[in-house]
């Protein structure tokens, strides 16, 4: 008798080692990581692969064409969204902006979205006997931009019975503030087929 | 006369499976990554330069098929020390007519990269 339940308990317990979770990972099912640099053709909207494109493309392009000697101080723009679906044209800007800053190549001032929390900031430091005055950011000292970073994204759709045909066209140009003049400027086209 | 001809036999099939050598470096088939067999894609000579501090590549591929082929591509940019030194670029997607010769052009994202890889996938 004895010896039947030390087998049980000892093949229990083999059994039980076996059992033991050696992978990593909590829950099973279909959720899995993917490869967020993977072409994406879940559908033919814009998508995320579009996106990273349009930033690599113009990122390097600019990087590459020599203007920003300096690093100079650049201030970005909302990108127009002239297409007829919701794009977040200010991950388009802000995927850009992280690209140009990796490559050392400029520095950014407070764009229209960061402005009102800029100074608000200074005003808080300056008007609210909080901070020690030594620490205390001076107001006057912002830093104006050299260059305006502005654009847009436009798409021809067209459809047949059997197609659709999604053209996207994304521009980018970068302005001297002082002089007006366009001194760099580039564009993406991005054709997606589906066929039904 | 027997073992000679056996030697021979298993001398010929002993050279069939080594393996062929590792490319040339610097040689173009060195700077490339299949992610499988490449399928009548030939890759030809590929181009490098540094413009205004960054580094430029053009590579050519040829479709050696008579069907139009789509393949994935993208660039990996290495340091001095043969590491790489940015974030991988996004796999993108090219269409190759039958026949078509392309050039596929990049440039480095960062002015540390002195040398890349171009890795290709055909589906």
């Amino acid at each position: 008798m004895f010896l039947r339940v030390s087998f049980l308990t000892l093949a229990a317990l083999l059994i039980g080692g076996c059992a033991e979770n050696r992978s990593p990972v909590l829950g099973s099912g279909n959720i899995s990581y993917g490869d967020p640099k993977a072409v994406e053709l879940v559908t033919n909207e814009f998508g995320s692969t579009d996106l990273q494109m349009i930033a690599e493309s113009m990122t390097r392009s600019l990087a590459q064409s020599g203007v920003l000697k300096g690093r100079p101080v650049v201030q970005v723009y909302d990108v127009m969204n002239k297409t007829s679906e919701y794009i977040d044209t200010r991950e388009i800007t802000t995927s850009i902006k992280t690209q140009l800053m990796r490559s050392g190549t400029a520095r950014f001032a407070s764009d229209n979205t960061d402005m009102q929390s800029q100074v608000d900031h200074l005003k808080l430091q300056n008007q609210s006997g909080l901070y020690k005055k030594s620490t205390v950011a001076k107001t006057g000292n912002m830093i104006a931009a050299r260059y305006r970073l502005e654009g847009s994204i436009s798409s021809i759709i067209k459809r047949s019975n059997d197609y659709k045909d999604v053209f996207y066209k994304f521009s980018l140009q970068l302005v001297d503030v002082e002089s007006g003049l366009a001194e760099w400027m580039d564009e993406k086209e991005i054709r997606k087929t589906t066929e039904r | 006369m027997g073992l000679k001809r056996f030697a021979v036999v298993a001398l010929a099939l002993l050279a069939g499976c080594a393996t062929p050598p590792p490319p040339e470096p610097g040689s173009a088939a060195s700077k490339v990554l299949a992610t499988g067999p490449i399928e009548n894609v030939a890759i030809g000579p590929m181009r490098m330069a540094r413009e205004n501090g960054f580094l430029t590549v053009s590579a050519q591929l040829s479709n050696t098929d008579t069907h139009n082929r789509t393949l994935y591509y993208r660039y990996l940019w290495m340091g001095p020390e043969g590491f790489p030194v940015a974030e991988v670029d996004t796999w993108k997607s090219l269409t190759l007519y039958a026949g078509q010769t392309s050039f596929v052009p990049a440039i480095a994202p960062v002015p540390q990269a002195v040398d890349f890889r171009l890795e290709i996938n055909t589906p």
